[in-house]
């Protein structure tokens, strides 16, 4: 564990991403205030490298929140998404970084239970596996 | 030219609750180079505080704005209008959404949502800088053609509407038969190939022996569900079953019907096949309740997997069961079959008794209604999606019941899904006056936020080409990458996977993103 | 890249002599740039193939064009039409080409008018040396940069073998000896201990030896929704 304040990426897409995050904002939830909302029109313009650099910056966990694959405004944008996703995360884990830092999520406009779900799980990872490595310090 | 920067905030999207303090965040954020005016005003919605924002951004010769206050869609459309009326280019208006993604959901934990707005603040500046003014262009719309595939129900009142509209419809009908309806029909033709984008079609129609090309601004898909087939081993068993909506227009043609009659929802129980619909249930139970009012000695029989009574169908399902409809429920696994032996005679195990009954029958038909299996041809030319079930699919519901994910093709009817004749042409009524509509605006509008290519870094890999929902790249004469901008939707799918990075999508591009995301990871709360 | 000549053209007007409308079709990739197929050859070869059909008195017609890449569906299918009005295919391109041809056409005849080839390196213009022959299992950071797998004649794992001599090899005295080269270079660069380090006998299964090899980019494979039909490129 880590007494540092965690520090959470969340790439969220315009449309149903910010939309359920939004809407649990509304709708009165509360959320960690470690979470950085990095907004896309689409998660399927997110490049592994985005993820990659987020964490060199500092980042200890990042999530991608998309719309759910069935509803996609762009049709296959949030397909598209979570494979740039896995190819992350299973570059990480062929390097021993730990790959739950990095995880692809789905959510639909009036899903307001999932943005919170998703801060609170993503900032328990980031606490229980702190920054990644002990020597050089993020920018 | 140097950036000219407003910063504007809104107290009550920042202020209520009362858990920020905006004078604090604006004292920051106003004392960078190139912000040369800065407002913190009581409510930016109220028109009257529009006036003094728009004099001191005219004076001081403004060509960008933060605002920090809500999401763009919220904001004062007035204000935005005024902007614009300035000069100053609507791509260079940044909203930093401080109530939604700060106030709201940081309640009770002030110190960091003040270090974390004042974080997204100095953000936003930060990509306002490094945003590029864009412009948006227009295309006229060669037609105001509605084309509408299919002359059924749907199709029909989907046609009236957008003639309504002005737009000139066109009906492409695969059969023979003729039928009333505005514009122009199309009998025994049907829809090859698409190319172009909403706005500006170009379609191959199969009418006779050569394709002829149809231009149109507006596609409807109304081709209906797969009414004439029955497919599966009862309907095979059995040559003489009909599919349900022929034994409703048998029987209210005042044919006598052979009983016991055998009402069972698909053809195909153990298959792949049309799950059964709430259209097959509702449809079922009328027909089932009429023919025992009409022939109430008549045995009739019901052998569904559900039975799908909910809501004001239950009043229904009383009914039918107190005239003495019989239901049997079963399960896939010891579902009903026919022995081609004994071709009148269905067995079942009835989920209820647990026994297996041998219902012996004069009339058997089918309720659920596969998909047209034309459907799959017209979606591979429209590119468009179908569902998992066959049907053409809709898009993201925010995109409307009756759109689909490509601009200007519409969808509606049993196309979709199997569904009663009313929905259907609800469905046309809308799917009509939607493209109608868009047919009727005379130009289209695209730019602003789309995707770019950079000649000189692309490979010709073909990647982007393949990827994008809308087929907006495509290999130019110059045989690398371009994008056709009337087409494409500004989701950056293409930015995002081009393995050369020679696509960008603009304001979202690689730098962009990477300098708020580490901007963003710098602030310390 | 891959580098290809064209067949003797004796063998290839033979293979085309009892076909009436054949199609040379080029590519502007690999075989273009080390000068065996791209739009220059493609044409230089039709022509000469008119010139002899001219001589022998026989009826023969030869068009001659490219594509972008012949190896892609999507240019294949731009020249669908042309290709389908043939009695031959004669392909310009590598056999990754002529094969494409071949696999998206059954029914028609597709010959191959170079034999691919080698992954080369240019040398100097005009000069293409073989480098690498797609092993598998690249281990040239333990070679100082230098793959013995193509450039020692007996691929050795652990040289140079008793028949080096003055840095050339007994099988081709204008051969470089790819391990003394290896010895020079982990030299200069203070590694010669990797030298004396034995290699294992190498493992064959990645290369082609194991089998015909395919590699897969899963995250790149599109779903069955995005592979909706689509039409040509452009």
């Amino acid at each position: 564990m880590t007494d540092k304040k965690p520090k959470v990426v969340g790439f969220c897409c315009e449309k149903h991403g910010m939309d359920s995050a939004v809407l649990a904002a509304r709708a009165g939830k509360l959320y960690d205030a470690s979470v950085r909302i990095i907004k896309v029109p689409c998660t399927g313009r997110v490049d592994g490298i985005h993820i990659l650099q987020a964490l060199e910056d500092g980042a200890d966990s990042v999530f991608v929140l998309g719309c759910l694959e069935k509803n996609c405004y762009y049709d296959t944008g949030s397909i598209e998404g979570r494979k740039r996703v896995e190819y992350v995360r299973s570059t990480l884990a062929d390097l021993g970084i730990e790959k739950e830092r990095v995880e692809m999520f789905n959510a639909s406009s009036t899903m307001a239970w999932k943005f919170p779900e998703i801060v609170s799980k993503m900032v328990e990872v980031a606490k229980r596996l702190g920054p990644i490595g002990k020597g050089g310090d993020a920018r | 030219m140097k950036a000219r920067i407003q910063v504007v905030a809104c107290k009550c999207c920042t202020q209520a609750p009362p858990l920020l303090d905006m004078n604090d965040i604006m004292s920051v954020v106003s004392d960078r180079e190139l912000v040369v005016s800065s407002m913190l005003v009581d409510g930016i919605c109220d028109s009257k505080n529009i006036r003094p924002v728009l004099e001191d951004a005219r004076n001081k010769d403004v060509d960008r704005v933060l605002v920090l206050a809500c999401q763009k869609k919220d904001f004062s459309p007035g204000l935005l209008a005024a902007y614009k009326r300035a000069g100053i280019n609507e791509f260079l208006i940044e909203f930093v959404d401080l109530r939604d993604e700060v106030v709201l959901p940081h309640l009770g934990d002030g110190k960091r949502a003040q270090a974390k707005a004042e974080t997204k603040a100095i953000a936003g500046l930060q990509r306002l800088l490094m945003l590029e003014p864009l412009e948006k262009a227009r295309e006229n719309m060669r037609t105001t053609n509605v084309v509408v595939l299919g002359g059924g129900a749907s199709g029909r009142r989907a046609a009236e509407v957008a003639a309504a509209q002005g737009a000139h419809t066109i009906i492409i009908e695969k059969s023979g038969r003729s039928f009333k309806a505005p514009g122009v029909i199309m009998p025994n033709s049907s829809l090859t190939g698409a190319k172009g984008y909403g706005g500006n079609f170009v379609l191959t129609i199969k009418a006779g022996e050569k394709p002829e090309e149809l231009e149109c601004a507006a596609v409807v898909v109304a081709t209906g569900g797969g009414w004439t087939e029955l497919k599966g081993p009862l309907a095979k068993a059995c040559k003489s079953s009909v599919p349900l909506y022929q034994l409703q227009e048998q029987f209210q043609g005042g044919a006598a019907l052979k009983g016991p009659v055998v009402i069972a929802d698909t053809p195909d129980p153990a298959g792949k096949t049309l799950a059964v619909q709430d259209f097959a249930w509702d449809e079922t139970l009328a027909l089932a309740t009429d023919i025992k009012r009409k022939q109430p000695l008549e045995e009739v029989f019901v052998v569904f997997q559900e039975m799908r009574a909910f809501g004001l169908s239950e009043l229904a399902y009383k009914e039918a069961a107190e005239l003495g409809v019989k239901f049997v429920r079963y399960d896939r696994s010891a579902g009903p079959k026919i022995d081609p032996q004994e071709p009148t005679k269905l067995s079942v195990k009835d989920l209820a008794q647990g026994d297996v009954l041998a219902i012996p029958f004069g009339t058997l038909a089918f309720a659920a209604i596969p998909a047209n299996k034309d459907n799959q041809a017209i979606a591979d030319a429209l590119r468009i999606p179908m569902s998992p079930e066959g049907g053409v699919r809709r898009g993201s519901i925010q995109r409307w019941p009756v759109s689909t994910p490509r601009p200007g093709v519409f969808v509606c009817g049993s196309a979709m899904f199997p569904k009663s004749k009313e929905t259907a042409e609800a469905e046309g009524e809308a799917a009509g006056l939607l493209a109608g509509r868009f047919a009727m605006k005379g130009t289209i509008e695209f730019g602003g936020i789309v995707a770019e290519v950079e000649q000189e870094k692309c490979s010709a890999c073909l990647t982007c080409v393949r990827t994008c929902p809308y087929e907006a790249p495509f290999i130019g004469a110059a045989g690398k990458a371009e994008i056709r901008v009337q087409a494409c939707q500004g989701c950056g799918m293409c930015a995002g996977i081009c393995p050369s990075k020679a696509i960008e999508l603009h304001g979202f591009t690689d730098d962009q993103i990477m300098q708020e995301t580490r901007t963003m990871l710098g602030g310390d709360f | 890249m891959i580098v290809a000549k064209r067949k003797p053209m004796a063998e290839i007007a033979e293979m085309v002599a009892p076909y009436r409308k054949v199609k040379v079709i080029g590519c502007r990739s690999c075989v273009a740039i080390c000068l065996a197929g791209g739009e220059k050859e493609a044409e230089a070869l039709a022509s000469a193939l008119r010139l002899k059909a001219k001589k022998e008195g026989r009826k023969q017609e030869f068009e001659a064009f490219v594509v972008e890449r012949q190896c892609e569906k999507e240019w294949v299918k731009e020249v669908e039409d042309r290709i389908d009005d043939s009695d031959l295919v004669l392909s310009m391109a590598c056999s990754l080409g002529a094969q494409t041809i071949g696999d998206m056409y059954p029914k028609k005849l597709v010959f191959p008018a170079l034999n691919t080839g080698i992954f080369g390196v240019p040398e100097e213009q005009g000069v293409w040396s073989e480098k690498c022959v797609g092993c598998g299992n690249c281990i040239i950071h333990t070679t100082g940069g230098i793959c013995p797998i193509a450039r020692c004649a007996k691929s050795m794992m652990n040289g140079p073998c008793g028949g080096s001599a003055n840095g050339k090899c007994e099988v081709n005295l204008e051969t470089d000896c790819a391990w003394y080269a290896i010895h020079e270079r982990l030299k200069l660069q203070n590694r010669l201990e990797l030298i004396e380090q034995v290699s294992p006998p190498k493992d064959w299964s990645t290369s082609h030896s194991g089998g015909r090899r395919v590699y897969v980019r899963e995250d790149a494979r599109l779903t069955q929704h995005q592979k909706k039909g689509r039409e040509a490129v452009r």
